[in-house]
């Protein structure tokens, strides 16, 4: 399993407006010289909050939908 | 073969033709590139042609009454769309197709599309199948719609839509598609927040876990239970 699965930004649909960067909760977004990214992907949550007030639709959070047995880890082959 | 006839053999609608009705399809099939965030086309215009995706990646959305671009799909090699238009009269673009990634197209025009259904039976029986399957599905999210909440259809969705439960052996292979909850909202006749707002409760009802980049299905009685409202 990635731990690190990070929001996908394609920086070709963003218009740099920056809304991403100012509401993620965690600063983990931060605007470069190409658009923006995740900076600091250890303080990314997976919340989908960027996501959900991009207004160019840039950045997707996709999930799988899994099985899982519950309080124990999914497994996956 | 025809290289063309190659490419459109790999589309679902035109898997299981002939060699003969392929190459009559590729015979009028043009052959078109879109950068990266290139519109493809846009939705109200008058539908000029069908269209074949052979490489990339393309999002199908909508505006919303609210202005918002409500992202219906995202489709990628093998899959077609708009391919509904050009059989209504004044046909027009029911959504806006945009490339995310470079893309290649094969596009029949409307003209030589609707011709190629007149002559050839096997294509006409192709699309007919196609539009059956989506008619299918159009009439149950009807069903979902009038006769279940939110939480009924988002729980059938995710027993419908997790691959093989896991039991302890745990060695079945996982296929999974990834979905956005863009792509679920669209697919359930409702909105991402709403999607959002329901899982949050599934969670605490201990009936799912979402992770990152995760949703993990927990209970399975729970969620049928849910799924029958």
């Amino acid at each position: 399993m990635d731990d690190w699965a990070l929001p996908e930004i394609n920086v070709l649909l963003c218009n740099r407006c920056g809304v991403c960067v100012q509401r993620c909760p965690t600063g983990a977004v931060e605007m470069g010289p190409e658009g923006p990214f995740i900076a600091r992907a250890k303080d990314c949550t997976y919340c989908v909050r960027c996501e959900a007030i991009c207004p160019q639709q840039a950045i997707t959070c996709a999930f799988e939908i899994v099985w899982g047995i519950k309080n124990s880890e999914t497994r996956t082959v | 073969m025809d290289p063309t006839a190659q490419v459109l053999r790999r589309v679902t609608l035109f898997a299981s033709l002939s060699d003969d009705a392929l190459a009559r399809v590729a015979r009028v099939a043009f052959r078109r590139t879109c950068a990266p965030g290139e519109t493809v086309i846009f939705e109200g215009d008058p539908c000029q042609a069908a269209y074949f995706i052979a490489e990339g990646q393309v999002r199908v959305y909508r505006l919303s009454p609210g202005g918002r671009e409500q992202v219906l799909a995202r489709l990628g090699p093998g899959q077609a769309f708009n391919t509904v238009p050009p059989f209504q009269p004044q046909g027009i673009n029911h959504a806006t197709v945009q490339a995310l990634t470079a893309v290649t197209l094969y596009v029949v025009t409307c003209g030589d599309f609707c011709r190629l259904v007149e002559e050839c039976g096997e294509l006409a029986l192709a699309i007919v199948q196609d539009f059956a399957n989506r008619l299918d599905h159009l009439a149950n999210l009807v069903e979902d719609l009038s006769l279940r909440t939110v939480r009924g259809r988002l729980a059938r969705f995710l027993l419908e839509h997790a691959p093989t439960e896991l039991g302890e052996a745990a060695d079945a292979v996982q296929v999974a598609q990834n979905w956005t909850q863009d792509e679920i909202a669209a697919h359930l006749g409702t909105v991402r927040d709403m999607v959002g707002r329901t899982l949050r409760a599934f969670a605490d009802a201990g009936l799912v876990r979402v992770e990152r980049q995760r949703i993990v299905l927990l209970d399975r009685d729970g969620l049928e239970a849910e799924a029958q409202r």
